[in-house]
């Protein structure tokens, strides 16, 4: 999460959110009380609703704004959003944000005093992170039967070649009884690693083939 | 019929990378069979090679990196910075003669020796990264035949296309904010192969925005989507920018029986997207090519696609 928020105060006008929002690039303030309980979230998207069109490129000449001056954060913000807290996982806040439909979730402790926030972006930060693309590697696709040991042998023989990993994600596949295996391998020389696999009996699939069974 | 150099020296065979590592010495011996049992060799120039000047290497080498590769390979180390990166005591040498090899090429080019030219070499270079040794790559071999061509014989703008299957992200990354080296790369998806970069929206940065282009292949496809590229794509981006000298990363590892990859390119389909390329060389570069191998594994494949790259050099 980011730990230094910027805030806004139920008072100020949405020119001011405005304003704050382009300068610092994000899209949600979390609306707080001067001893930093949060109150609300306001996000870019209340901005736009209540500004006339014709207004939301110009917040950075007050001239014809100050007209709207007259519009405050408590008007357009939602009250109470949906929180994380401070002991909450990066699971229970990917979950939450899918379920709420929201953008980012302020992090309160149990004061209801905020802390934080973690937004869509750093969901996605995070996933780079846990899917290890970042770093030089070629993903697999292994098809195994559904029983316990199968994970094992794959990681055997793949350190045995003493290849490292940047990730393993399993998923389900079309066949019963099936598991689609992705290993994400930090190398170039996948060549001897997939006839190893191939001559213990497993299928090498193309990634491709599973990715458009899955989207489509 | 073109006066075509060919650069191949046996101390290129001395970079060890020890028992069944795909990057191996049988390549470049497979590569030389190729041309040679086809009667090719009479037919060309052959260009020995001689060790870079340190002075070129370090136009796109940090000295700490060249430094620390150096004393890696004198202390007797069988890897550099990555376990992919097998190496033997020869390897540091291999590799500046492998510069230094095709910088000789590149005069001859610009001299008006010869009109085009095949480099088989190794160690391989599209990896290399300014100060990272990466994918069996260490010194980026096509970046520093830019920077001499540029800084030596006044070129200014340079073309490269990489049809190696795998993305070359040293040389992206090199060039990637200067709007006079043009890096075009087809590659096999990045979601899936090795190294992971090489995706459309990179398209450099700064001044250099727009001069690198980035065509993930997925994989299973092969000649008409390759073909359909370089005549859609391709020939219109370098039409635009009008490229001087083009410089080639031969890969022969999209092949369909190479197995480093997904993607099926056929030997015939190898042929024709050369023809593509050379052709493009005579529209904005009189000719001016200087193709340098990258990677391409599958050792009974080799000798074909080696005799008929150098086949459609001749016959430009």
């Amino acid at each position: 999460m980011t730990q230094n928020v910027v805030t806004i105060e139920k008072e100020a006008d949405i020119i001011e959110a405005a304003r704050k929002m382009k300068r610092h690039g994000f899209r949600h303030l979390p609306v707080v009380e001067t001893d930093h309980r949060l109150i609300g979230i306001v996000t870019d998207r209340d901005i736009r609703s209540a500004l006339p069109s014709s207004q939301i490129s110009d917040t950075r000449d007050g001239g014809e704004l100050t007209g709207l001056a007259g519009i405050k954060i408590i008007d357009i913000m939602t009250p109470d959003p949906v929180t994380a807290s401070l002991s909450d996982t990066i699971q229970d806040a990917l979950l939450l944000i899918q379920e709420k439909k929201v953008g980012a979730l302020p992090v309160v402790d149990e004061q209801g005093v905020l802390k934080g926030i973690i937004s869509v972006r750093d969901l996605l930060r995070a996933f780079v992170h846990v899917l290890g693309i970042g770093e030089p590697g070629t993903l697999l696709c292994i098809i195994v039967e559904e029983k316990i040991g199968q994970l094992k042998k794959i990681v055997d023989a793949i350190t045995e070649e003493n290849i490292s990993f940047g990730s393993v994600l399993v998923s389900r596949y079309w066949e019963e009884n099936k598991r689609a295996v992705f290993p994400y391998l930090l190398t170039q020389n996948i060549a001897p690693i997939k006839r190893k696999l191939k001559k213990m009996g497993y299928t090498l699939l193309d990634p491709m083939d599973w990715y458009i069974d899955q989207v489509s | 019929m073109k006066r075509t150099g060919f650069l191949y020296d046996e101390r290129y065979l001395l970079h060890d990378t020890g028992p069944s590592h795909p990057e191996a010495p049988e390549r470049l011996r497979a590569i030389y069979k190729g041309i040679k049992e086809a009667g090719l060799l009479p037919r060309l120039t052959p260009i020995q090679a001689s060790r870079a000047d340190l002075k070129w290497i370090e136009t796109v080498h940090d000295k700490n990196y060249i430094h620390r590769f150096k004393t890696a390979c004198q202390s007797g180390k069988t890897t550099f910075e990555y376990p992919d990166n097998q190496m033997c005591a020869e390897t540091y040498e291999s590799a500046l003669l492998a510069v230094g090899g095709i910088l000789d090429t590149a005069r001859l080019l610009m001299n008006d020796e010869i009109d085009n030219a095949f480099c088989a070499v190794r160690p391989p270079g599209h990896h290399a990264e300014r100060d990272k040794a990466m994918g069996f790559c260490y010194f980026n071999n096509v970046a520093i035949a830019a920077r001499y061509l540029q800084m030596e014989w006044g070129i200014r703008k340079i073309g490269i296309i990489d049809f190696d299957v795998h993305h070359g992200n040293g040389t992206q990354h090199i060039f990637e904010q200067d709007p006079s080296v043009f890096y075009y790369s087809m590659h096999e998806h990045p979601s899936f192969a090795y190294p992971g970069t090489g995706r459309v929206f990179e398209k450099g940065s700064g001044p250099g925005v727009g001069v690198t282009r980035n065509y993930p292949i997925l994989p299973g496809q092969g000649d008409s989507d390759y073909i359909y590229l370089i005549e859609h794509d391709f020939f219109p981006t370098f039409d635009r920018f009008e490229p001087e000298v083009i410089l080639v990363s031969a890969g022969f590892d999209a092949h369909a029986d190479d197995d480093m990859s997904g993607i099926k390119l056929s030997t015939e389909g190898f042929s024709r997207m050369m023809k593509e390329i050379v052709q493009m060389a005579e529209n904005h570069a009189d000719g001016r090519l200087i193709s340098v191998l990258e990677g391409g594994y599958c050792l009974e494949r080799l000798p074909e696609l080696a005799k008929n790259h150098v086949e459609v050099l001749l016959n430009a």
